[in-house]
């Protein structure tokens, strides 16, 4: 069987991640992607959350290809036809190096893999990798078609479906309950419409999260960000309440319904629909996170669970960097001292856990249980439209004064025993 | 017998949109042509049966990643790769392709057999191949569903609707093929891998011993859309056998019906 040092399965921003660093320390590195090119069966929102990753490989993050730094973030709750939004725009989120920039995954990653290709690696597009090779309980290689070939490690960077650790017995079989799928449109707009209908600066973008009717009241909501010269507009359903729903509504409708809205339509007026996507995305948090590291294995990304929706902050791809970048420093020292074991690679969780990326996760633990309270869709948004909507509404009636109109609403919407057991429970989020 | 196979790389274009009638190839990856893969394994098959040696030859024509995506002919079989790459060669007529390509297959040297895809999947101006015969004073044979090695000849088979014809040219030889000639294999993974050892040379023009200006565009392409269509927007109502008479009538009175 031919050999190489490390294979990795999945040419997403995990598996790229974790080639990179191999490769710059002069690893042999095989990175083997079923699609036609890196990102192309990837679909995100999506922002990339940067700050967190830019200690990992600094050369990188100054000149990857971005859409727009967000500079302004908005969460808008919808109900009953009134859309309240919360907006802010900080200098602090684009100040020197922004936070977080749009991207549009079949660039970016394209780009991640061309650097790693620089660095030496080898990627391989349209490889459809069959099996995991296990011998005596340690992976071993993989199988791709007829051919075998055999490594010292594998780092399972396979997505969120889990195709192969799953057969393997590396992982669990992904379930609905901890799955959303998320769908979208990116709608082209020239970029002068996208700075005007958001009311940004030349190059600047926006981050903008729905909430509320926009789901009928499964989990999830509907995200838009703007592009350079597009906007990415969809929606994440929790699989499991998609699966339920008893109005025999489809995924699309939903979407179709929400650009009809008379508050949404004139955003995406004038646009025209240049893709459309879907994928699932880990939602269980860490209760659902696998055992990270075997002997001969890592598991990074989504495959990982290493995903975070915390509703206003959604994020996975910054997660997927970090887990491949710790993901190479765990093989890297497990080829110096020439062990491939469970134990050998063991400072890749260990390393996971004294990060943001397991803290994170860690801290909000609590959110996917929070997530399946259907209140949160359906109570909330409505109450929170009609308490602001009795402030600002004037009828030919003498009028309460505000703090009234507002304590009436606070009263009837806020106080009862569901919404303090609510708050009790959403306590740690 | 030894076989060059020229192939070109172009915009994948399952990948290319159209943005106000103009094709985006921004970002848009590149692959070898359909084509030229039907040459390629056309090459690696004759190669099975009459031995030597097969070299495909690339012309990057603004790929800045052609000498990495031309891997792929070199996993299908191919024993070695060159890839002309010149920025005056970014945009270039089919002349100027020709020219660039005898010269390297007069570099290359050893060449029994010239191969080529009929067209390019992008322009598919099916010029190229009989240009370089021509420039090249060999023989040619254009359309190919079927190659042969017989004796210090080849022999093709080709397709004119009605009839089969056989031809028979001595070598050396230049011979396009279409599609039907075979279906291509796709490489597994032991091939892209042993694919990396094999040889690979990117040359410049300066290599091949032209300079810019013999390759100046003669002609320039203004355009090459297609004719834009007006719609004649007409709506029917009434019932299914309503509609349908209106609809037919409505055929009749274009002309398109009972003519």
């Amino acid at each position: 069987m031919e050999q190489v040092e490390c294979i990795v399965v999945g040419g997403g921003l995990a598996g790229l991640s974790a080639a990179y660093g191999l490769a710059s320390a002069g690893a042999e590195v095989m990175v083997l992607e079923r699609g036609d090119y890196s990102g192309a069966k990837n679909v995100t929102g999506g922002r990339l959350y940067v700050k967190p990753i830019r200690r990992f490989y600094p050369e990188l993050w100054d000149e990857a290809p971005y859409e727009r730094p967000v500079a302004r973030e908005l969460v808008t709750m919808m109900a009953g036809g009134a859309h309240t939004t919360v907006e802010i725009a900080s200098d602090r989120f684009t100040a020197g190096q922004p936070q977080s920039y749009t991207v549009l995954r079949a660039r970016l990653d394209q780009w991640l893999a061309e650097k790693v290709g620089e660095k030496g690696a080898m990627v391989v597009p349209n490889m459809k990798v069959d099996e995991l090779l296990r011998k005596d309980g340690k992976v071993t290689g993989i199988r791709a078609g007829e051919d075998e070939i055999g490594a010292q490690v594998v780092i399972v960077a396979e997505g969120v479906l889990r195709l192969l650790s799953s057969k393997a017995g590396l992982t669990s079989e992904p379930q609905a309950r901890h799955h959303a799928i998320g769908y979208k449109e990116v709608i082209e707009l020239p970029a002068g419409v996208i700075e005007d209908r958001w009311r940004l600066n030349p190059g600047e973008g926006a981050a903008h999260l729905f909430m509320g009717d926009c789901t009928k009241g499964m989990m999830g909501g509907a995200f838009l960000y703007t592009n350079k010269e597009s906007i990415s507009l969809g929606m994440v359903v929790g699989m499991d309440d998609m699966r339920r729903r008893r109005d025999g509504s489809e995924s699309w409708q939903l979407l179709d319904e929400f650009k009809e809205l008379p508050q949404i339509k004139p955003l995406v007026a004038g646009g025209t629909v240049a893709e459309y996507s879907a994928h699932s995305i880990p939602e269980g948090g860490i209760s659902q996170v696998p055992k990270l590291a075997g002997d001969g294995y890592v598991v990074a990304g989504d495959t990982a669970g290493l995903s975070l929706n915390a509703l206003v902050t959604v994020r996975g791809m910054d997660f997927a960097i970090a887990s491949g970048y710790f993901a190479a420093q765990a093989v890297l020292k497990a080829k110096e001292a020439g062990d491939f074991s469970a134990a050998g690679l063991a400072s890749y969780e260990a390393s996971l856990r004294d990060s943001f990326v397991l803290r994170d996760l860690e801290t909000a633990r609590s959110i996917p249980n929070v997530m399946e309270n259907p209140r949160l869709f359906t109570h909330y948004p409505q109450a929170i439209g009609r308490l602001l909507e009795s402030v600002y509404t004037i009828d030919d009636q003498p009028q309460a004064g505000i703090v009234k109109k507002a304590w009436r609403g606070v009263r009837r919407d806020f106080m009862s025993v569901a919404t303090v057991k609510d708050a009790w429970s959403m306590r740690k989020i | 017998m030894d076989i060059v196979v020229c192939v070109k790389t172009n915009p994948d274009l399952q990948m290319v949109r159209v943005k106000d009638r103009v094709a985006v190839t921004e970002a848009v990856p590149y692959k070898i042509g359909d084509l030229e893969k039907n040459a390629l394994q056309a090459a690696v098959d004759l190669r099975a049966a009459a031995g030597g040696k097969v070299t495909a030859l690339c012309l990057a024509v603004g790929n800045r990643k052609a000498a990495e995506d031309v891997k792929v002919a070199l996993a299908m079989g191919a024993d070695e790769a060159v890839v002309i790459d010149d920025p005056a060669l970014a945009a270039p007529d089919q002349a100027a392709v020709a020219t660039a390509l005898a010269a390297a297959v007069k570099k290359i040297g050893a060449c029994d057999l010239l191969l080529f895809g009929e067209g390019s999947t992008d322009n598919y101006s099916g010029q190229v191949g009989a240009r370089v015969a021509e420039i090249l004073g060999l023989p040619q044979i254009g359309y190919a569903r079927k190659v042969e090695a017989v004796g210090g000849a080849v022999r093709c088979e080709r397709s004119m609707d009605d009839m089969l014809e056989t031809l028979e040219a001595p070598l050396p030889a230049v011979v396009t093929v279409v599609s039907e000639i075979n279906e291509p294999t796709i490489p597994g993974l032991m091939q892209i891998m042993k694919a990396k050892s094999k040889p690979l040379q990117v040359w410049s023009l300066a290599d091949l011993g032209l300079d810019a200006a013999q390759l100046a565009p003669t002609r320039e392409i203004v355009s090459n859309l297609a004719e834009e269509q007006d719609r004649k927007h007409i709506l029917f109502d009434g019932s299914a056998a309503e509609q349908a008479d209106a609809f037919v009538n409505a055929l009749i009175k274009e002309g398109v019906l009972g003519r």
